[in-house]
């Protein structure tokens, strides 16, 4: 089955926007650059199987069987770590998850 | 009568009649002023810029558990990591799902029943909308975990079935969410198909 990646309708913007340096608004204190992060997708009883696999193969570009094990993950285990990295990648993945109508977190990867 | 849409041309096609497409188009335009932002755009991108400066509250979680799934909580554990991301995010969010749900309804305008042909770019919109769409319908319906989704298919059947009797607004609630779903997941299977 050929695997089309194609870009999501909305694509994320990085969070990491201007209004963070002004005004004097305290920045979080950011971890080492190296500590890996990781974005998690709940699960839900709305979203549907063939629709969270589309997701993740859309956003991600995991090939299909990957994305169907993941949606698994979710399914049966009420959760999944769908992508790892720096913070600010799983910052702007769980936004495109939001965008997506998943719920996504992130976390320091303990 | 609705039918499951198929490639055509890299395009996909269903059959809809012309009240099918309006109940649709109707859940869509109501989810699209649900959830677009509070503040309007101008369509002047440089007093849009300058509008948002002057934003000095920081967006909450919405009371309204429809919304607040919609915009959900970016930490389970972490209040501020939560906060802070929603500072960030909130606004651009909802400005983007707004624009995703219009161009969905762009697509629906286009029908020419009974026939609904839509590109690929059309799809994906309508495919994400109606996610929003269902979440909302989810909520007011109370679906919170898979059983409570199980027992709503139950209900369903029976009231077809004619065994049991529910009130109108419930038994409409349910039929939109039940024809949105079929909808949207053969939106979903089509796009998960390739061509």
């Amino acid at each position: 089955m050929p695997i089309d990646t194609p870009q999501p309708p909305a694509p994320p913007t990085g969070p990491q926007t201007t209004p963070q340096q002004q005004g004097g608004v305290a920045v979080l204190e950011r971890p080492e650059a190296d500590t890996p992060w990781v974005t998690l997708v709940w699960n839900d009883p709305v979203n549907l199987m063939s629709y969270v696999t589309w997701v993740f193969q859309t956003h991600f570009g995991y090939p299909l069987a990957r994305a169907e094990a993941l949606m698994m993950d979710v399914h049966t285990k009420g959760r999944a770590v769908v992508s790892t990295g720096s913070r600010e990648k799983c910052e702007a993945d769980t936004e495109a998850m939001h965008g997506y109508g998943l719920w996504a977190t992130f976390q320091k990867d303990d | 009568m609705a039918s499951p849409f198929r490639h055509r041309g890299g395009r996909l096609v269903a059959d809809f009649d012309a009240e099918e497409v309006a109940v649709v188009r109707h859940v869509l335009e109501l989810t699209r002023a649900f959830v677009a932002p509070e503040r309007p755009e101008t369509g002047d991108p440089f007093l849009d810029l300058v509008a948002g400066l002057g934003d000095e509250v920081d967006p909450q979680e919405p009371a309204d558990p429809a919304l607040a799934r919609l915009l959900p909580p970016a930490s389970r554990e972490d209040a501020e990591q939560a906060a802070e991301f929603r500072r960030l995010t909130e606004h651009g969010l909802r400005q983007r799902k707004a624009a995703t749900i219009a161009t969905a309804i762009a697509a629906l305008d286009g029908a020419t029943p009974p026939t609904l042909e839509i590109d690929l770019d059309q799809a994906r919109a309508l495919a994400v909308a109606l996610t929003d769409a269902r979440l909302i319908l989810g909520e007011r319906l109370g679906l919170r975990t898979d059983e409570d989704s199980e027992r709503l298919h139950e209900l369903l059947d029976a009231a077809l079935a004619g065994e049991v009797e529910l009130d109108d607004a419930t038994a409409q609630k349910m039929a939109y969410y039940d024809f949105l779903s079929w909808l949207q997941e053969s939106v979903t299977g089509a796009l998960l198909q390739g061509r």
